[in-house]
């Protein structure tokens, strides 16, 4: 086998690649499924229905990709600069957190007001957790990769801590359950993001905010000089460096910027979905990481993440609805990491042009 | 058998690929090789090693936190230490007796990082002996030597002939190659074009034959244009280098305006420390840059950019361009922060690509278009790009380091044009290059370093060759 | 009585506890010395821990044939997920930390390991045959090292030679050396004839083997259930232990119990009654590794003691 690079990759080959990849990644996991027992094309035919088409899918499905929007283009934005943030779980547990304490703290005010509030105290958590890992990348070489990680089970402990080892003032300490069950205390009605209808489509706040931030940071990066920075540092930082580029400054701005966005998606889940702080809830639906197989098959591009992020989150929605005893669980694991491993050889295909000599 | 056989041809001859197939790093498209009579196929380079032939490469391939030993045994499987497990005073004892018999003075336990460059080319001459090569490739060997040196390196490929040995001498350098070699094969173009007997060829001949035609080798007249202010002084510079240990040690150095001053060297004498310094990507240590009466701080490209210094590296693809950029962004590199090329925080795209064309027009840069990616131009073209880029920026100064570096012949030729009009219209040129023909072809001055500091500093016209040589390997100069 | 104590306690403890990340490490050390950067490790140590638990649950035989068929099937699951990290990387010259990644997505939590361990109903009940203390209980009655030294299971004894084995390997033997060559320059090591592919492939197998391993001493010796994600990020531990060990095996036997430490600290201190929120005691291993990084990853350490120096990089032969 021999592997030549390619000189010019034809526009479509961009396109057909990723959604090939998602097509071979269907075939095996029906092949799983086929393998452990369970009829693949009835399952398949299943997920599609709890995903698009029955009643209240559609809706259902953007309610379950609008967080992933937000991690997936926390995570596009610092992987295109070769920052592997990891922690965008933590940084969307971080903005749950300061998002949720300020909506409670001025949980009278007008609802624009709280909304306003709640978004901007949800991007300062995570970008202040970000800039934790983006410090020690910058000024002491730490790989970003570990770091991020390991504040990701950090933050998810703090929240636990929060509601149910503490009597934080996130925690719901009124009623008479509150000892037994701890769980967070619930926002004011007003506090509750407001949502677009379209002809039954329901669209919440949080998803016309992600599609808005999608286009920011597509302009960000097409459109301006920090953009031009980003790409050129991205290739080759030394070639960065030697044009006067501020590279530290940089790895900091990324980082904060891709924290902030992800923190914006944890305020949305309190203000759009849980209305309290809900650790348990948060922890099991991994947005964080889902957000970054989202970036991966998007191969980066802005638009693309919300086009994938509707895609998966379709897929974990017919996770949910179908779960039970004859419906696999971690099926919905299993087909992202398979669509990602399909993605990620199909990239090979992309870049390079590859001959057999029989 | 037993022969010194010298392979001729100017860069991009094909003489690096031909020695590539020979030793099973690449597949011939055609044709046959015929070794010891039997005809050979060599799918890897264990193939080829284990036929009997072994190169030592321009650019070393070697392991740099192991030792010499380590270096010389690695992939081994044959006698000495083909067992599991490693010998290692054996392999030692047998490293020190080739290294006595050939005369390769290297020490079996020194890690190849502490090496020196000649040093590390004589392990990698052992690692062939070791293997029991019989066909040797040496490829531009003494690109890295000093004159002192290439002769030590000459008596050893003599001796590896006598002892049987077959040495294929790969050069450019005419005098090198009637000096060594018993018969010469020239290459033009990718074709053998001629194999004569050294004996009966003279430097002209060679030259002829490498080229196609008639070729006036020697110094060139340089243009004395008028001499100006100095535009760059550097007053005991020291810098570290990568490991931590000083590399530049207390140099001083003034260039005026529209003079060539050249920087000779072996390679690792701390001249890229020097340079990377000048142009802020390496923090000074103490002493001071000024350019212009400017004075730097140090250690920031973008100050040194807006006084005025323009930089051409020597490692043009990872550091002077962004490889997987278009050309265009490539060109903007340094001046895509003020107008024209943006508006505020916008770039301006239609500009970037009207830039780009008159680049690629003015500099004939031979390319599809300015969006094709930096990586796919060959060298010669990216160095117009960088070049071109530099002197955009209207500079004071302009380091450049190694520029000519793989360069063919016409590459050679621009890149030092470009030099000469860049001095002619009042910029100070420093000139780093391991070639110190080059040096005496387009500089006014010399200056030699070794281990960081300024040996001596010559004027060209006066200086010769046997004094630059001595105090390139450190014998000569004064303090 | 000394051996009660709170040291005694955290030090046994966390030998227990640092096993699995000893093993994890091990075969990261392998993997990343051949240049591959494995992020999969997490993934394959659950896919280790799930199928050495189904073989205990379902092999019928007596225990200690039981326990070293679920070592070789938990093995065998590590090396089968790296298998797939490895063909995606080296053959397929993919992004090595997306890969990895995707791996952990795939074979993770919520992943094939829950897949398979809820499919197979395996969660709830004890392992049926569990790694013991193997010396007798007067000698595990010794001060000090009773509890720490001769307290401990098979599982802990052979990750000890393990240490041994390993560290031979990479300095005294000529695959060693091959290997290490691979991982610094692959260029020099191609030119010398090594098969840069091959070195590859088997370390990472041989890495996502030992990985397994690792997650079984979870299921089969720790815990000793199977509970989705009960490794809790043991993999991403072991990970950053190969930075803060200096890639080398002797090292990563200290800090794996450093870390194991950590992690036994809760759990050792609510037994001496202290009472604060477990939840801030339980971060402790994770900082503490932001601080062993942070530390190793200054200047002067990595200038003398750094990655291999093409780690994460594909070897492409033909390009220059």
């Amino acid at each position: 086998m021999r592997i030549e690079r390619r000189l010019r990759q034809p526009w479509w080959l961009v396109v057909v690649v990723p959604v090939v990849s998602v097509a071979v990644a269907f075939v095996l996991s029906g092949f799983v499924l086929f393998l452990t027992g369970h009829p693949p094309l009835k399952s398949f035919h299943r997920l599609l229905d709890a995903a698009f088409i029955a009643n209240g899918a559609l809706s259902e499905t953007v309610v379950s990709a609008t967080p992933l929007v937000f991690t997936g283009l926390a995570a596009a934005v610092a992987f295109r600069m070769n920052l592997f943030n990891i922690g965008g779980e933590g940084q969307l547990y971080a903005g749950a957190i300061t998002g949720a304490t300020v909506g409670l703290l001025i949980g009278g005010s007008p609802s624009p007001l709280i909304f306003a509030g709640m978004i901007a105290a949800g991007a300062v958590g995570g970008a202040l957790l970000a800039a934790i890992p983006a410090i020690l990348r910058a000024f002491f070489s730490t790989n970003e990769i570990i770091t991020s990680l390991m504040l990701n089970y950090v933050v998810a402990l703090i929240m636990e801590y929060l509601i149910f080892d503490s009597h934080s003032y996130l925690r719901d300490t009124s009623g008479f359950e509150a000892n037994v069950f701890p769980q967070g205390k619930t926002l004011s009605d007003k506090a509750s993001w407001s949502s677009l209808s379209i002809h039954g489509l329901v669209l919440p706040l949080g998803f016309l905010l992600a599609i808005g931030v999608a286009v920011l940071v597509w302009v960000l990066y097409a459109r301006t000089r920090f953009g031009f920075e980003v790409q050129v540092i991205g290739d080759s930082a030394r070639a960065g460096r030697y044009a006067g580029m501020r590279t530290r400054r940089k790895i900091l701005a990324v980082m904060c910027l891709s924290g902030g966005i992800a923190g914006i998606g944890g305020a949305s889940q309190i203000g759009d979905f849980r209305h309290q702080l809900d650790p348990r809830g948060l922890r099991d639906a991994s947005y964080g990481y889902t957000g970054i197989v989202v970036a991966a098959l998007a191969r980066y591009n802005p638009f693309a993440v919300v086009v994938v992020a509707l895609l998966l989150g379709g897929l974990t929605n017919a996770g949910f609805t179908l779960q039970g005893a004859d419906f696999p669980a971690g099926l919905v694991g299993m087909m992202q990491g398979l669509i990602l491993f399909c993605a990620l050889g199909g990239e090979l295909f992309v870049r390079y042009r590859v001959r057999f000599a029989w | 058998m037993g022969e010194v056989h010298a392979l001729l041809g100017e860069n991009g001859a094909g003489k690096t690929t031909l020695s590539k197939i020979l030793t099973g790093l690449y597949r011939p498209d055609e044709g046959e090789i015929v070794l010891f009579g039997h005809a050979v196929e060599f799918s890897s380079p264990r193939a080829a090693l284990d036929a009997g032939i072994a190169m030592v490469h321009q650019h070393f391939r070697l392991v740099s936190p192991f030792t010499v030993a380590e270096n010389v045994v690695l992939g081994d499987h044959r006698d000495v230490g083909r067992s599991f497990l490693l010998r290692q005073r054996e392999i030692e004892a047998r490293v020190g007796e080739l290294s006595q018999r050939y005369g390769l003075a290297v020490d079996p336990r020194a890690r190849i990082w502490q090496l020196s460059v000649g040093e590390q080319q004589r392990v990698e001459i052992l690692k062939a002996l070791y293997q029991d090569a019989r066909i040797l490739i040496l490829d531009e060997p003494t690109a890295v030597l000093t004159p002192q040196e290439a002769e030590a390196l000459f008596e050893t490929i003599r001796a590896m002939a006598a002892d049987g040995r077959t040495v294929i001498f790969i050069s450019h350098k005419l005098h090198e190659v009637k000096a060594v070699a018993d018969r010469v094969t020239v290459l033009r173009r990718g074709k053998s074009v001629a194999t004569v007997p050294a004996a009966d060829s003279t430097p002209r001949s060679l030259a002829a034959l490498m080229v196609g035609h008639d070729l006036d080798a020697g110094r060139r007249p340089t243009d004395r244009g008028t001499v100006g202010e100095p535009v760059l002084d550097l007053a005991g510079v020291c810098a570290d280098g990568d490991r931590g240990v000083p590399a530049v040690n207390d140099v001083s150095l003034t260039i005026r305006g529209g003079e060539i001053v050249g920087v000779a060297g072996v390679a690792g004498n701390g001249q890229r420390e020097l340079a990377e310094t000048i142009v802020g990507m390496r923090p000074l240590t103490s002493g001071t840059v000024e350019v212009c009466g400017r004075r730097l701080s140090g250690g920031d490209p973008r100050e040194a950019i807006s006084a005025g210094v323009a930089y051409v590296p020597e490692d043009r693809l990872g550091t002077g361009v962004a490889p997987g950029l278009s050309i265009a962004s490539n060109i903007v590199l340094k001046s895509y922060r003020a107008a024209p090329v943006s508006t505020g925080p916008m770039l301006r795209f239609g500009r970037i690509r009207d830039l780009a064309r008159g680049v690629i027009d003015r500099y004939d840069v031979r390319t599809s278009g300015p969006n094709v990616p930096a990586w796919q131009l060959s060298g010669g073209n990216l160095q117009k790009v960088v070049l071109a880029r530099e002197f955009s920026g209207e500079p004071a100064v302009l380091v450049a380091a190694s520029p000519t570096r793989g360069l063919d012949v016409a590459g050679i030729e621009t890149v030092h044009s470009y030099l000469r009009d860049a001095a002619s219209t009042g910029v100070g040129v420093l000139l780093i290059s391991e070639d110190l023909d080059e040096i005496l072809a387009l500089a006014d001055r010399v200056a030699v370093m070794y281990e960081g500091s300024v040996v001596g500093e010559r004027d060209v016209e006066t200086a010769t060759v046997e004094e630059l040589g001595l105090m390139m390997a450190g014998a000569g100069g004064e303090d | 009585m000394v051996n009660n104590s709170l040291i005694v306690v955290v030090l046994s403890s966390g030998v227990l506890y640092g096993t699995p990340l000893l093993y994890a490490a091990l075969g990261e050390v392998l993997a990343e010395r051949s240049g591959v950067l494995n992020l999969g490790v997490e993934g394959m140590m659950l896919m280790g821990a799930v199928m050495g638990f189904w073989t205990v649950e379902r092999v019928h035989g007596p225990t200690p044939l039981i326990l070293a068929a679920s070592i070789g099937v938990a093995a065998l699951a590590g090396a089968v997920m790296a298998a797939i990290h490895a063909f995606l990387v080296i053959t397929l010259r993919a992004n090595q930390i997306v890969s990895g990644l995707a791996l952990t997505i795939f074979a993770g939590a919520a992943g094939l390991s829950s897949y398979l361990g809820n499919d197979l109903q395996l969660a709830g009940k004890p392992a049926k045959h569990q790694f013991q203390e193997i010396f007798p209980t007067s000698w595990q009655d010794l001060p000090v090292v009773g509890p720490i030294i001769f307290g401990q299971s098979l599982l802990v004894y052979a990750s000890w030679v393990c240490v041994v084995l390993v560290a031979l390997y990479l300095t005294r033997t000529r695959l060693g050396l091959n290997l290490r060559a691979v991982g610094e320059s692959p260029a020099a090591a191609d030119a010398m004839g090594v098969n840069v592919s091959r070195y590859r492939y088997a370390h990472t197998l041989v890495g996502g083997a030992f990985a397994g391993v690792g997650g079984a001493a979870f299921s089969l010796s720790i815990t000793p259930q199977w509970v989705d994600g009960l490794t809790q990020g043991a993999g991403w531990i072991a990970i950053a232990l190969v930075i803060f060990a200096f890639w080398r095996p002797t090292l990563c036997l200290l800090g794996a119990y450093f870390f194991g430490a950590f992690t036994a600290l809760p759990f050792a201190l609510q037994g001496h009654g202290v009472t604060v929120a477990p939840e801030l005691f339980q971060t402790l291993p994770y900082v503490a590794t932001i601080v062993a990084l942070v530390l190793v990853s200054s200047r002067a350490a990595r200038l003398r003691f750094g990655a291999p120096a093409a780690l994460g990089l594909p070897y492409v032969r033909e390009e220059r």
